[in-house]
This record gives structure tokens, C-alpha cells and sequence, in this order.
């Protein structure tokens, strides 16, 4: 890219830079004289470009200056000087608008100049050329493409491939060329003196070929799929990168139409064994990419000799080759860690690697790849080993020993013990420490047992800690959870110190944490010490202390007087549920924005979600697996082919444009989407008098992703209504939608326990568009499970492209269209949640149910849980959301509580695969037994 | 030594010093044919040029430096950037484009005002002779109100650069005109 970028990395060793105003006068002056004194202008340029690379920057009028000295350099016909002309004014056009005005000279350049500036020449064109001259290039580049000479070919493909963006109109008819360049195989002009030191050809020209007609292709699936057969099988690509290349387009063929993996296998066999490492790599990354998302498609053995290849390549005498497939096992390891187990031997001895990027991603994987047997023994290894290495692959440790507190909480003492050694006895900055305190925090939110021994080591750690905002946390985490430890007198002692002993910022968070402990024990002895410690607080000298001890002296005084678990102090210093920030965001942004009485009404708070502790957990819980998870396809977008990574994207975003938001969304904006939803049916007159929102559903499709109405399902619950969103969009691009309904007709209608009570029709649905359609319905009981079928009537009117209205006249057609059935199941009324404890729990529970289930559909473990997740909406609990490939039984402990009532319900799911298929015992238990019944017997 | 006495050479015959010509005039007049036209004596196939060319010939023992600038609209307001040092501008009309003449006068008037172009030469090319209806020079130079300039050596020549008439009288009187000037 730019020469800016290793700007910092010339040291000052490399000699003085040149003084910018002293070289712009230069070259005013030089290039301006005549005649043109060559050798003096070139050393001239170099000392300017030598300047722009150490990021030094002219201002716009400078540079367009410069550029028109630098163009009247044309004048000379000198090569090795006008080389470097076509360097500065490649530079210069980052901040000049006028390079233009050199279009003509180099074009002549491209026409008759040397075949030594020929490639400068044509490169250039990239900055000159816009959408209103490319055309005029058109014959030059296209005679350049075809050149027998691969320099000036590679420079004709790369600068089309930049330009695509500028004129797409153009490029687009450079495909024969381009296509011809691929076949075309093409050397360096013999020179007799050279050859022995020389290559006579990289063949890179075939792999700016095949990047120029993939970007024309890339919407064409069947133009890609000839292309991959074309070359893929036979030997006549030589470009080792371009055989890379064509690995990564039939890997985005096969994510994007996952059944033509099977078509493939041969081909993926042999590339797996193809002479070149950046093959095999890229091979077994598209693998085992494409098995996280389709585990079925892949064959067994052929993932086997995936993962076998890559256990090869990690003891290769390449550094790159063994990084990279570490990389690719790392992120394997956090899906199907038991897969790349087989490589633990090898990974082991990386740990020594001289290459400490090497051995520190090797422990990562073994901590990831670890059992509950092996776990302590990792630990002690990395003990040793993580004070030997810099502060960034500490943090790597720490977080994948964090991941294991996730993974194996009852290994929570020796991960604990860890932690807490390298908190105290590690050295490093603030980062690693936070980290390290970080990854305690959650520990302790997610086994509870950790707490006590977590809580006393942190309050040694903070008598001694240097940074502000960890002690801050902390403080808070034993202001929140000290209080119900088993001796809460010591925190406060500990929490007391920082009063006497730091600065105002600590001293204000040991106030709130001190206040919690007096406020929710009910301790008369302890709160009285408390409050005696906190009068004395009161005469802090910092105003905000005391602000904050008078304050919190005044909360304990009423709670004392009233009835404690009631009282607003009580809700405050220890409050039991926490908004959903996200929709409370954007309520409090359009309250500020939509004030039209100076804030007169104050604002409503009543209708943001709200959730509890636990729920909180379970969300947070979710969201880290989530986080796991991602790791496998943080590569996704890096596997689609790309020549370069462009500085413009405005290519990319036109395209994404057109396509509206992929099924996949991801998990993250799923999230703001249902509050999104939630909050737009709130907010609807129609629904004001339903009450609180008590649960709204996944978002559900209800059609396939590419029909030309897509329609996806939300299911909002309230006390006693149902409300369907259907969200519709319309993916023509020249039809409009009018009055468009959704008829929702139960299946067994005489027993249906729903009452259709209205419907929120479509006006009109524009092209491209998506907007939501709701009925709304009364029902009887509490928990009512039904299923619907659905049609969706409209009428569709041609639009005008003049006006984007329909045509005056027209008045339309009617049409109706079946989709999906849409189930309103027990699942939908249950909120996941989070238990520390599970196993005592669930025997305390009262109520129990049990069902067994044979599967016969050819389905794999892993999928059944999947669907067992989103069908119950419970939380999986102990990681058994993971399903090891190579056994046939498991084990999936969920957890929920009803979204109506609160009332917790467990679940033990016991599954073993057979040749028949899929036998599956549920054992429900609950605290009302009508909700455990109605779960366990509808789980399929 | 040697390098001393070759400079010493060049001095005394003139023939180091380069001189700046420019081709000026709106577009499609002829600029670009008659640069070639004086290069290789040929007729070239010619597109808009969008910026410039410039070349090199020697005629009549003289380095000439000749620019043959754009004439767009969009390219006109560039001209200035290549002023300086400017022995003569060869303004070229297109004698058929009855339209734009007045354009014409008013670029060319505007141009001649600049500072750095005070001692430079004009020598106006009343193109594209061979074309029925065609201006002669006389009416183009009424058109261009050329008597006006006062304090400056000019003339007008018709010509047609794909016949090649015109176009060596009109640099012969040019290249006396810039010899008497400096000597
Ligand atoms: N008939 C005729 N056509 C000419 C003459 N000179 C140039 N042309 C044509 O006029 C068009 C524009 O010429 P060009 O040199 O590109 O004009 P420029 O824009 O001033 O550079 C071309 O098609 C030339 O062939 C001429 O003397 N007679
Ligand atoms: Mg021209």
C-alpha cells in the first residue's frame, strides 16, 4: 500500500530527513528549468518520495505545485528518470486533484514508451483515470493485458482491477483478456547474460488474472464454477499464490451453496496433498471452516486428512507454515477441541519453539484441546512458562485460561490458584492485570464456590495495587458480593483501609461498597459499625466522598425504619435487575431528541426491559460462548478472495447495498434487532393497552432466504395477548407491494385457545424494502402452544422508474403466497437463565416429567442440541452445549425460567445415536408442574 | 575541459538553450495535428487530449520545446501552469467553427493579459483552410480583434495541418521573430 505505512519503522538511523521546504523549493526550481538537467531532477524525486514516506504531507495547493513541476518533466526522454516521475505523481495524487492533467503524456507512454516504463506508465493510470475518461483507455489497456511481456500484463490487470471501482462500465468488458492472461503463460525477455541468476518467470500474471475475473465474476456462480473447473484440475496454473486463490473461490462457492461440497472431496484431496504448503493450508482451512458451519457435508475421512495435514505442517521447518496452521487449529480447537487433540504431541513441543508467537499459540490450543484430566498439569507447565514471555501473549494466556473457568468449572481451584499467582506475582502493565482481574470476575459470576477464596486473594491484591480503575472494580465486586460471604466483617475491614489510605476516586467507590454491606445484611452490629465508619467519612475533604457518605448514611437510616427488602435505598445501592442498555439507550436518545416542552414530561422508564441477576448472567454467559465460537469464523470474511485490501471501499458497500441483511446475522445485532422490535411494538397505539411485554421470541424465517418475499416470524408475548410479527421484504426491484396481510389460520381450529383480534396490515412495501405486518390475539390461558399456517395476500403494482409510484392507471394484480408454519411453542414462553449450581438445583426442584423421543431423520448429535437450545430458549449449563464428534451419547443440562412468573425450570437431556437413529430421554424438573409438563412434551 | 569548451560551443551556436513553444487554443482545433505535423510531418489519428503533450524537435538548428495543452473547458484554467519561460504561443483556430470564435477571442485575450506571457510571440493558425467555408485569415483575425494588440509580435497564418499548408511559413516567421528577440 501507501509508503506511509512503515513510516515508523525507519529509524533515525537512516540518516537525517530532508527539510520539506527545502526540497519543495528545489523542485520548483529544478523542474522548471530547461533544458531539463535529468540526473539532478531524479535525485530530486527520490529525496521528495523519500520525504512522503516518512509521512510528511504538503498541503493540497503544495502538492498540486509540485505535481505541475514534476509534469513538465515529460519533456525529458530519459526512463530511469521518468520512473520516478510516475512514482511522485502516484504520490502526489493522494493530495492533489489535478493529476489529470497528466492522462495524456502517460497514455502516450503506455502507447510507445520502453517496455522498462511501460508498466510504471499503465500503473499509474489507476490515480489519473475517472468514470468519464477510463473509456479512452479502453484499446491500450486491453493491447497491454495480452502482452507477451508479464510486467506489462500484470500492470494492465492490477491497474483494471483498481479501476473497477472508478468505471465499472469499462473493465467489465475485459474479460476475454483477462481470461486469456490466465491461460496465457508468459516469461521474462531472455537475456542471455542473466538467465542463471534469474527466474524466467513467476507466472504472477496468472493470479492478477484470476483476481480481475473473479471481482467481474463474483456474483456469477456458474462463471466460477467454470473457471474452477477449467484450472482446478490440470496443471496449467504455475502461480503458486493463484492456485491459493482458486482454493478461496471454491471456498466461497461452497459457503455460499454448501451442497456442491460433496462435488469437491476429490478435488480437496488432492490439493491436500499438493506439493505447496500455502495450498495444503488454505485447503484445510476451507475444511475445517466449512465443517464448523455443515458438519454433515463433510466426509469424516476427508476432515481426518485435513486435520492430519495440518498436524504435518507443524513441524515443518517454516516459521510462516507452522503459524499459520496453528492459527488454523486454534480456532478449530474452540469448537471441536477433542478434533485437533490428536495433535497434542506436537503441539507440546512447539511450547519450546524458539519463535515465541509459536509457542505461545501452541499452550493456547492445549489449554483449549485440555481435559479435566490434563487441565492442572497444562497449568503448571504455563505457571512456569508465562513470566518468560511480553505482556501481548500474557494476555493470549489469560484469556484462554479464562475460557477454561467457562469450560471446566470444576477445575475452578488450580485455574483460581493460577490466576491469582500471576495477579500478584506476574509483572506487567495495566492491561494484563485488568485482564487477569477480569477473567476472577468471572470465575466468580459463574462458580459461585470460587467466591470466598477469589474475594480474600483480591482484597490482598488491592492493598497493594497501583491502578485506579482495577481497584474500582474491585471494590465493587466485594461491595456486590461480600455482603452474603461467609464473613462479610472482613471485606469491610479490608474495603475501610482504602478509605484511610487512597486517593478520592477510591475513597468514593469504598463509601458505595461499605454502604451495600450495611444495607443488605441484616447485621445490627455490623451495619452499626458501619455507619460509625461513615460518619467519619462524612467530614472527608473530597466532596464527592462525602456527598456520597452523607448519602449513603441517610439510605441505611431509612431502610432501618422501613421494611429493608422493600425500601428505594435497597433498590438503589443494591439493585436486583439492570435495564437492557442498549434499549434504554435508545429511548433515553429519542426522549432528547423528540423533547418539544423542555422536558417537562419526565421520562418513562417503565417500558425498558428489564432483567434480572441471573438472566444478566445467562446473557453474558451466552455471549462469551458466542465470543468462543466467533473465533472460528473471524476468518469467514478473510477467505473470500481479494487481490489487495483496498483504502476504498466504496466497490464493496454498493454491491452490499443491493443485498439486503444476510440470514446470518449475527449474534450480536440479533440482539439489537429484538430490542429494536420490541421496542417499535411498544410504541404502537394498537398495543398500549396489553401491558408489559413479557417475552418476545427469536426471530424465525419463515420462508427460504432467497424468495423473492422474504418473511421472517417474532412472537411477542404478553400477559393476555399474543402478538405475530411477520417482517417482509420485498427483494423485486421494480414491483410494489400494496395492502399486504398475513392470514394466520390455526391448524386445529375448533381447538384453538387463541382469538384473532385485529390485523396491522402493509400499506405499500417498495421494492427492497422490509416492514412488518402484526395480528394481534387474546388468549385464555397462560401458556398456550399452537401452530399456524400462514398465506400472505397483496397486490403488486409495476412501478414507474421515473417516479418509483405505480403507474396511475394500474391497478394491479392479486396475489397470495404460502409460507411457513409458525409455531407458538412452550419455548416461547420460558427466558434463559443462569445456575451456578445446576445438579442441586435441579433435585430440589419439586415437579418432574420425563418423555423419550426416537429420532429417525439422519441428523447429527450436535444438531439435535442445537435445535433443543432454541426450541426450550434455556440456557445450556456446563458446557454441555458441545457435542464431542466421536461418541455416540450426550448429555445437555439446560435451564430457564418461566418469562410470565419467574418459576425456574431444569432440564436433563440424555441422547444416544444409534444406527437407528436418535433416541432421547428428557427428564423435566420445575417448580410449577404444568410448565415442566408442557416443555418436556412438546421438546420436538 | 572537454565539457568547458563543448558549452562554450553550444553558447556561441544557440544550440543548447531549449526554446518553450505553446500550443494553445480551444478543442478540436488542430493542436495536437499540427504538434505531430511538425514532429513527424505526418497526420496522426488524435483524441481529446486530456492534459498535455509535449515534444522535443529541432528545427532549423533550434531545440524547440513545444506543449500542445488540452483546449476543454475543463482543461483550459491549467494553462497558466505551464506559462513561464514561454517564448511564443501558437494559438490555433478551427477557421470552420464560426460559433465559438468568440470563445476564442476571449481566451486568447485573456491569456495574453498574463504577466509571464508579456514577451512572448504570438502566431495565430487560422486552421482547417482545406474546409469549405472556412474563415480566412483576415476574417479570423477580425473575429479575434487581433489589431488590438499593441506592444507584441504577432501574425496569422492559413492553414491547414492535415494538407500541411501554412504550417512551416507560420513557424518560419516565428522562429525569426524569437531569433531577433534574443539576440
Ligand atoms: N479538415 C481538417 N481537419 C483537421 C485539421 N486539423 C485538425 N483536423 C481534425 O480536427 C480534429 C481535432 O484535431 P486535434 O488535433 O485533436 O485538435 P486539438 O483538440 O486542438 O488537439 C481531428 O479529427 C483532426 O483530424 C485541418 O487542418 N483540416
Ligand atoms: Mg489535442
Amino acid at each position: 500500500m501507501s509508503t506511509r505505512t512503515y513510516k515508523k519503522f525507519e529509524a533515525s538511523d537512516s540518516g537525517d530527513i530532508p527539510d520539506k521546504m527545502t526540497i519543495y523549493q528545489d523542485c520548483m526550481n529544478q523542474f522548471n528549468e530547461s533544458p531539463v538537467n535529468s540526473k539532478r531532477c531524479r535525485t530530486l524525486l527520490s529525496r521528495l518520495l523519500r520525504l512522503l514516506a516518512n509521512g510528511e504531507t504538503f498541503t493540497e495547493s503544495e502538492a498540486t505545485a509540485l505535481f505541475f513541476s514534476v509534469s513538465k518533466l515529460f519533456q525529458h526522454q530519459n526512463d530511469s528518470l521518468r520512473q520516478l516521475v510516475y512514482l511522485a505523481i502516484k504520490e502526489l495524487s493522494k493530495i492533489s486533484q489535478d493529476v489529470l492533467m497528466a492522462t495524456s503524456s502517460i497514455m502516450k507512454d503506455v502507447q510507445n514508451g520502453s517496455d522498462l516504463i511501460k508498466p510504471n506508465a499503465i500503473r499509474s493510470l489507476t490515480v489519473v483515470l475517472d468514470e468519464t475518461t477510463a473509456f479512452s483507455a479502453e484499446r491500450l489497456l486491453k493491447s497491454a493485458m495480452v502482452s507477451k511481456h508479464p510486467t506489462i500484463s500484470s500492470a494492465a490487470i492490477a491497474t483494471c482491477y483498481n479501476l473497477l471501482p472508478v468505471s465499472e462500465q469499462t473493465i467489465k468488458r475485459f474479460s476475454n483478456e483477462a481470461q486469456e492472461a490466465i491461460v496465457d503463460l508468459k516469461y521474462f525477455p531472455q537475456d542471455p547474460s542473466n538467465t542463471e541468476f534469474y527466474p524466467n518467470s513467476t507466472f504472477i500474471t496468472q493470479y492478477h488474472a484470476l483476481g480481475l475475473i473473479y471481482e467481474l465474476k463474483k456474483n456469477d456462480k456458474m462463471a466460477l464454477l467454470k473457471l474452477v473447473n477449467q484450472f482446478a484440475g490440470n496443471n496449467s496454473i504455475k502461480s503458486q499464490i493463484a492456485k491459493v486463490q482458486l482454493v478461496k473461490i471454491v471456498s466461497e462457492l461452497v459457503n455460499k451453496d454448501p451442497q456442491l461440497f460433496t462435488q469437491f472431496q476429490p478435488l480437496f484431496n488432492n490439493w491436500l496433498g499438493n506439493k505447496f504448503e500455502s495450498i495444503q493450508l488454505e485447503t484445510a482451512k476451507l475444511i475445517t471452516n466449512f465443517h464448523a458451519t455443515h458438519p454433515r457435508l463433510v466426509a469424516p475421512q476427508l476432515f481426518s486428512i485435513a486435520i492430519a495435514t495440518l498436524q504435518n505442517l507443524l513441524s515443518v521447518p517454516r516459521v510462516a507454515t507452522r503459524f499459520s496452521a496453528l492459527r488454523i487449529l486454534n480456532r478449530l480447537s474452540m469448537v471441536t477441541p477433542d478434533h485437533v487433540a490428536v495433535c497434542n504431541p506436537e503441539l507440546e513441543s512447539l511450547i519450546n519453539d524458539s519463535n515465541r508467537n509459536i509457542s505461545t499459540y501452541a499452550i493456547t490450543i492445549l489449554l483449549k484441546t485440555g481435559t479435566a484430566k490434563n487441565i492442572s498439569s497444562l497449568i503448571s507447565t504455563i505457571t512456569k512458562f508465562i513470566h518468560e514471555v511480553s505482556d501481548d501473549f500474557k494476555i493470549i494466556i489469560i484469556d484462554a485460561v479464562r475460557t477454561l473457568s467457562l469450560n471446566f468449572p470444576q477445575e475452578w481451584k488450580s485455574i483460581l490458584n493460577f490466576l491469582i499467582d500471576v495477579l500478584k506475582n506476574g509483572e506487567g502493565g495495566f492491561k494484563f492485570k485488568n485482564n487477569i482481574v477480569e477473567a476472577i470476575i468471572d470465575v466468580v459470576a459463574f462458580v459461585p464456590q470460587s467466591k470466598e477464596m477469589a474475594l480474600e486473594n483480591l482484597c490482598d491484591f488491592i492493598e497493594d495495587c497501583e491502578f485506579n480503575e482495577i481497584l474500582v472494580r474491585v471494590l465493587h465486586l466485594l461491595g456486590k458480593e461480600g455482603p452474603t460471604a461467609s464473613n462479610p466483617s472482613l471485606y469491610v475491614r479490608h474495603i475501610y483501609n482504602r478509605v484511610v489510605l487512597e486517593n478520592s476516586i477510591i475513597r468514593s467507590a469504598s463509601v458505595i461498597a461499605l454502604s451495600k454491606f450495611a444495607i443488605s445484611k441484616n447485621d445490627t452490629s455490623l451495619r452499626e459499625s458501619i455507619v460509625s465508619l461513615l460518619k467519619r467519612i462524612a467530614n472527608d475533604k473530597d466532596d464527592e466522598v462525602r456527598d456520597r457518605a452523607t448519602i449513603a448514611l441517610k439510605f441505611i437510616d431509612t431502610s432501618t425504619a422501613n421494611e429493608p427488602t422493600s425500601s428505594l435505598a435497597d433498590e438503589l445501592i443494591h439493585p436486583t435487575s439492570a435495564y437492557d442498555l442498549a434499549s434504554l439507550e435508545s429511548k433515553l436518545s429519542s426522549y432528547l431528541s423528540e423533547n418539544n416542552d423542555s422536558f417537562k414530561t419526565p421520562f418513562d422508564v417503565t417500558n425498558i426491559r428489564k432483567y434480572s441477576d441471573d438472566e444478566l448472567k445467562a446473557i453474558n454467559l451466552k455471549r462469551k460462548q458466542e465470543q468462543l465460537q466467533k473465533g472460528t469464523f473471524e476468518n469467514g470474511m478473510e477467505s473470500s478472495p481479494k487481490m489487495a485490501k483496498k483504502s476504498d471501499n466504496k466497490y464493496g458497500k454498493r454491491i452490499d447495498s443491493d443485498t439486503y441483511s444476510s440470514p446470518n446475522i449475527d449474534e450480536q445485532q440479533q440482539e439489537l434487532l429484538d430490542t429494536k422490535y420490541s421496542d417499535e411494538l411498544l410504541s404502537m397505539a394498537e398495543f398500549q393497552n396489553f401491558g408489559k411485554l413479557v417475552n418476545s421470541s427469536k426471530i424465525v424465517a419463515l420462508t427460504e432466504p432467497e424468495a423473492e418475499f422474504v418473511v421472517r416470524g417474532i412472537k411477542h408475548i404478553f400477559k393476555d395477548h399474543v402478538v405475530f410479527q411477520f417482517n417482509i421484504t420485498n427483494t423485486l426491484t421494480d414491483v410494489a407491494l400494496d395492502n399486504v396481510v398475513v392470514s394466520c389460520n390455526p391448524e386445529e381450529p375448533e381447538e384453538s385457545q387463541l382469538q384473532e383480534l385485529f390485523i396491522i396490515p402493509i400499506e405499500r412495501l417498495l421494492p427492497s424494502a422490509e416492514a412488518s405486518c402484526y395480528i394481534a390475539y387474546s388468549k385464555t390461558e397462560d401458556v398456550v402452544t399452537e401452530s399456524f399456517l400462514n398465506t400472505i395476500t397483496f397486490t403488486t403494482k409495476e412501478l414507474d422508474p421515473q417516479t418509483n409510484e405505480p403507474f396511475e392507471a394500474d391497478e394491479g394484480f392479486q396475489d397470495e403466497y404460502e409460507i411457513d408454519t409458525l409455531y407458538l411453542s412452550t419455548g416461547d414462553y420460558i427466558k434463559s437463565s443462569f445456575i451456578g449450581n445446576f445438579t442441586a438445583t435441579f433435585d430440589e426442584l419439586p415437579n418432574e416429567e420425563v418423555a423419550v423421543y426416537n429420532i429417525q431423520e439422519s441428523i447429527t448429535l450436535q444438531e439435535v442440541v442445537d435445535k433443543l437450545i432454541t426450541s426450550t430458549s434455556c440456557l445450556p449449563l456446563e458446557n454441555t452445549q458441545f457435542v464431542h464428534s466421536d461418541t455416540n451419547s450426550h448429555i445437555l443440562k439446560l435451564f430457564g425460567k418461566s418469562a410470565l412468573n419467574g418459576s425456574k425450570v431444569a432440564l436433563v437431556i440424555k441422547l444416544i445415536k444409534s444406527s437407528k437413529g436418535i433416541a432421547l430421554k428428557a427428564q423435566g424438573k420445575a417448580e410449577n408442574a404444568t410448565l415442566c409438563s408442557d416443555l418436556v412434551n412438546n421438546l420436538i | 575541459m572537454g565539457n568547458y569548451f563543448s558549452s562554450m560551443f553550444d553558447k556561441l551556436w544557440g544550440s543548447n538553450k531549449e526554446i518553450r513553444i505553446l500550443i494553445l487554443g480551444l478543442d478540436g482545433a488542430g493542436k495536437t495535428t499540427i504538434l505531430y505535423r511538425l514532429q513527424i510531418g505526418e497526420v496522426v489519428t488524435t483524441k481529446p487530449t486530456i492534459g498535455f503533450n509535449v515534444e522535443t524537435l529541432t528545427y532549423k538548428n533550434l531545440k524547440l520545446n513545444v506543449w500542445d495543452l488540452g483546449g476543454q473547458t475543463s482543461i483550459r484554467p491549467y494553462w497558466r501552469c505551464y506559462y513561464t519561460d514561454t517564448a511564443a504561443v501558437i494559438f490555433v483556430v478551427d477557421s470552420t467553427d464560426k460559433d465559438r470564435m468568440s470563445t476564442a477571442s476571449k481566451e486568447l485575450h485573456m491569456m495574453l493579459q498574463e504577466e509571464e506571457l508579456q514577451d512572448s510571440a504570438l502566431l495565430v493558425f487560422a486552421n482547417k483552410q482545406d474546409q469549405p467555408g472556412a474563415l480566412t485569415a483576415s476574417e479570423v483575425s477580425k473575429e479575434l480583434n487581433l489589431v488590438e494588440l499593441k506592444e507584441r509580435s504577432w501574425s496569422i497564418v492559413a492553414s491547414s495541418a492535415i494538407k500541411g499548408e501554412g504550417i512551416t511559413e507560420g513557424l518560419d516567421w516565428l522562429i525569426d521573430v524569437i531569433k531577433e528577440e534574443q539576440l
